[in-house]
């Protein structure tokens, strides 16, 4: 992609980033202050001592500072549908943003609270203040440096968090290194978003540090507690590097899976997507493969690319959970040599809507949702042209997007990424779902589907994949023979009751 | 103006129970310098505290200035609107200053208006009134990081005199400072007390202090009261261990079959020649072993250890002599056989005191 091309993602990115931390941020300030406050007072010791109200708050506390926030994010969906009236784009990505961020910056408000000398607090008693003039007056006050030290650190950690908001369709700097670099392989946009992502932590701790030497600055310099925010500050100094190690140790670990298992060299090593690939796998190793002298070794991705660069080094010995668009547009981009060998199950892209009952009725002013990786989203445009929903521009290829839409017939779209459109389904008038997903949501490509792909002739259809060289290893050979077998056919529409379809026998090209 | 009775304290820890005050009553007189001395962990601090019930007492009651503050609600933790009031009579002053970093010197001395709901202008009238009060005027604009130890406790002293109170607490309050600033801020409560009329309780584990401006003093021993009464009484009580503190004699006799006798002299006969009219009527040959003389609470007094020839019972008449003089005598129960016993006696009564000073 050229600057012209990468610019203005750029741009709208860093405005999604700004809007869901900045807003996310604020909350965070509003609700962990009190919070991080409450615990100090309702401690052993403290002033409104209350062992109940602080075994809880710090129980709930703990609970949300433990939880992925990929998790929460999702787990979050009711509830942000209920506070902001939906669960996709920018805005809903700030209520899972804030109540993430409201534990982390409880318990440093709760450190920074704790550190202000009793001696003041007694002081202030003495004189005849209550609670609230302690807080107010010297905790808060004494506190503030390290305060604005931590506050800077949520901000930094939000900005971690908020690349995950891609997957509710929230946009922002990090979704967009996600979706064009890490998924189709723009590198220039990830390098570009990357570089972009680590200009604002460090400026934001830049600041961050500079407000709290200015108030250390304006209390005579040695102050007491001017060490304690000083060396917060200090800790947040290498905050920048672990967001940088934050973007890139998870794209580690997803291949994770990898250096597990086995070494037996008769036993073959498949990577595949959980559903369907892994459960026809298992099926085939439980049922089958003994009969043939086989022996499997099925590892279960989440990710698209790793079982891929697996293949080709050969940690693992085949994989499958691709089509051929994808597979091609790898090859290309990634130098590869990963062949498919026989074809196996396609699991059909549908038009699903809760509002409408027929195609017919989805028109002008609706809203699709539709994937947001380059081969899903090609694959939607198609399916939506075929039946008379959209009209292309002539020559627009297998990965066309929202840009080669002719005419939108008054339509209007959401990108989200593939498994989060099901949970959109609810907040929008139809949506492209892929059908494994479909299954995971409860729907049937067959019965619920307004439309949905036809097998025949479909080059969407799933396949086992090898390194180029290994498609007549005798162990692969028996491999392929057996999910192109009745027993598997029969398994698949028994288990799957028309979701996903067997589709066999060899690729075409 | 500040009387306690039967007070106790017990404060629970996980495993066990330490009773830090054991049935104390105290009475701190209007207008008087009152100073508790003791060892470290005798309960001095927790004394102070329960005196405005920063510490609330396990039992027993404490009075200041006719109010009853244990009767009112609340505890040191979670104070009343009232006790909260009562407070802000009572001003107390802290061995490690406990001002806020976060406020100005002037700012400092402003937040017990603030509390006591002072207006803006007000506060700032008076708060500057305070520190002229404390010789600290110009210092206004500075933060407490900037300022000397002896500044920052003037600054303690002018906040704790905001809400014009008839009673200053201390504790400790001299401790961090080295001796010429102790003599300082001593010399500044002392003046303070006269110009505003202050009671002033004090807590201190050093001699010198009590000896500087203390009117009263009592000795607190494992959370109890030993001895107590205005420093001139005390030295006028035979035995007492303040006054041994207060004033340390040393000498042996120079032989065995001696009397050894402690005499103190305060008010108007430290000016008298006693020890020679002593000699002159009684035709004795008096050797003295030691003395000392200072001056506590403005007054000269003096102690010192004489041997006369012979046994008690050959010097009945000339200690008769001594005590019609106005004289406190006491005998010292040491011959030169004891000599060491006295010795290590002496040595540890000081020592002992001394002890609190090197922490
Ligand atoms: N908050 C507390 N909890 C438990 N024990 C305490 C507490 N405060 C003081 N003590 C104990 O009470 C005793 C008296 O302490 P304190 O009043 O501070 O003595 P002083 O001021 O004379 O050194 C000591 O044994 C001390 O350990
Ligand atoms: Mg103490």
């Amino acid at each position: 992609m050229t600057w012209s091309e990468i610019q203005p993602l750029l741009f709208q990115g860093f405005w999604d980033t700004l809007y869901m931390v900045g807003w996310s941020a604020l909350i965070a300030l509003a609700g962990g202050l009190p919070l991080g406050v409450l615990l100090v007072l309702t401690d052993k010791g403290g002033m409104l001592q209350n062992a109940p109200v602080n075994k809880v708050v710090g129980a709930v506390v703990n609970v949300g500072r433990s939880l992925p926030f990929i998790i929460l994010l999702i787990a979050l969906i009711p509830f942000t549908r209920f506070v902001v009236g939906q669960s996709v784009g920018s805005t809903a990505a700030i209520v899972p943003l804030a109540i993430g961020a409201i534990p982390f910056f409880a318990r440093l408000v709760e450190t920074a609270v704790r550190e202000v000398d009793r001696g003041l607090v007694e002081a202030v008693q003495a004189m005849g203040g209550g609670t609230p003039t302690v807080v107010f007056k010297a905790l808060l006050p004494q506190a503030l440096p390290s305060l604005v030290a931590g506050l800077t650190t949520t901000v930094i950690v939000l900005i971690g968090y908020s690349a995950m908001a891609g997957t509710v369709g929230g946009g922002g700097l990090g979704s967009v290194a996600v979706q064009y670099g890490y998924q189709r392989f723009e590198t220039s946009v990830m390098l570009a978003t990357v570089v972009a992502l680590i200009v604002i932590v460090t400026a934001v701790q830049i600041i961050g540090d500079a407000v709290v030497r200015l108030l250390a600055a304006g209390r005579g310099g040695a102050g007491g507690d001017g060490g304690a925010s000083r060396r917060l500050a200090r800790l947040g100094r290498g905050r920048t590097v672990a967001v940088a190690a934050a973007v890139v140790v998870p794209l580690a670990l997803i291949g994770y899976g990898i250096g597990q298992g086995g070494e037996d060299k008769q036993t073959l090593r498949i990577a595949a997507s959980p559903t369907p690939h892994a459960e026809i796998l298992e099926y085939v190793q439980k049922h089958l493969a003994a009969k043939e002298g086989l022996k499997l070794d099925v590892r279960k991705f989440n990710d698209y690319v790793v079982p891929n660069t697996a293949t080709e080094s050969g940690e693992v010995d085949a994989n499958f959970f691709q089509h051929k668009p994808y597979l091609d547009d790898f090859n290309k981009k990634q130098h590869t040599d990963i062949r498919p060998v026989v074809n196996v199950e396609l699991e059909p892209l549908g038009l699903y809507s809760k509002k409408e009952q027929s195609l017919k009725d989805i028109g002008d002013g609706d809203t699709v949702a539709v994937p947001n990786d380059s081969t899903n989203e090609g694959r939607s445009l198609h399916l939506l042209a075929k039946h008379g929903l959209i009209e292309l521009k002539p020559g627009a290829g297998q990965e066309a997007t929202l840009g080669d839409i002719a005419d939108t017939n008054g339509l209007k779209f959401k990108e989200l990424e593939a498994a989060a459109v099901p949970r959109a389904l609810d907040d929008v008038d139809a949506a492209v779902i892929n059908g494994n997903y479909a299954v995971d949501a409860d729907l049937n490509p067959a019965k619920d589907a307004l439309v949905a792909e036809q097998a025949k002739g479909n080059p969407y259809a799933n396949f086992l994949a090898v390194k180029d060289g290994k498609q007549h290893d005798p162990r692969i050979e028996k491999l392929a023979k057996l999910l192109n077998s009745q027993q598997v056919k029969k398994f698949i529409e028994h288990k799957y009751q028309g979701a996903i379809e067997p589709v066999f026998g060899s690729v075409g090209s | 103006m500040i009387t306690t009775k039967d007070l106790t304290k017990v404060y629970r820890t996980r495993d066990r129970e330490v009773t830090a005050l054991d049935g104390v009553d105290l009475h701190v007189s209007e207008g008087e310098v009152f100073g508790v001395v003791g060892q470290s962990g005798a309960g001095k601090s927790s004394l102070i505290r329960c005196v405005n019930l920063l510490e609330r007492p396990t039992s027993g009651t404490v009075s200041v200035a006719g109010q009853e503050l244990t009767a009112l609600a609340g505890s040191g933790k979670r104070a009343g609107k009232e006790l909260r009031a009562a407070r802000g009579r009572i001003g107390m002053v802290f061995q490690h200053f406990n001002l806020l970093s976060s406020r100005s010197v002037l700012g400092n001395v402003e937040l017990p208006l603030e509390i006591l709901g002072y207006s803006g202008q007000e506060r700032t009238r008076k708060a500057r009134e305070l520190l002229d009060l404390v010789g600290l005027a110009d210092k206004a604009k500075a933060h407490p990081a900037q300022l000397s130890g002896g500044q920052k406790q003037r600054v303690g002293i002018a906040r704790a005199l905001a809400g014009d109170p008839k009673v200053l607490l201390s504790d400790e309050a001299t401790s961090a400072l080295d001796p010429e600033t102790t003599r300082s801020v001593l010399q500044l409560l002392r003046d303070l007390k006269e110009q505003l009329g202050l009671t002033v309780l004090l807590i201190t584990h050093e001699m010198d202090v009590v000896k500087a401006v203390c009117d009263s003093a009592a000795l607190m021993k494992n959370g109890r009261i030993t001895e107590s009464g205005t420093v001139p009484e005390l030295l006028a009580t035979p035995g007492s261990e303040l006054a041994r503190e207060l004033f340390p004699v040393g000498g042996v006799p120079s032989a065995p079959g001696r009397t050894v006798v402690d005499v103190t002299f305060h008010g108007a006969t430290t000016t008298e020649p006693v020890i020679s009219k002593l000699s002159r009527t009684y035709e004795v040959d008096i050797s003295i072993l030691g003395a000392a003389m200072d001056t506590v609470a403005g007054k000269q007094v003096g102690r010192m250890r004489i041997e006369l020839p012979g046994s008690f019972e050959d010097n009945v008449v000339p200690i008769g002599f001594l005590r019609e003089q106005g004289l406190t005598v006491d005998v010292a129960a040491v011959a030169a056989a004891a000599r060491d016993d006295e010795n290590t006696d002496a040595a540890r009564g000081t020592a002992g005191l001394a002890k609190e000073g090197a922490k």
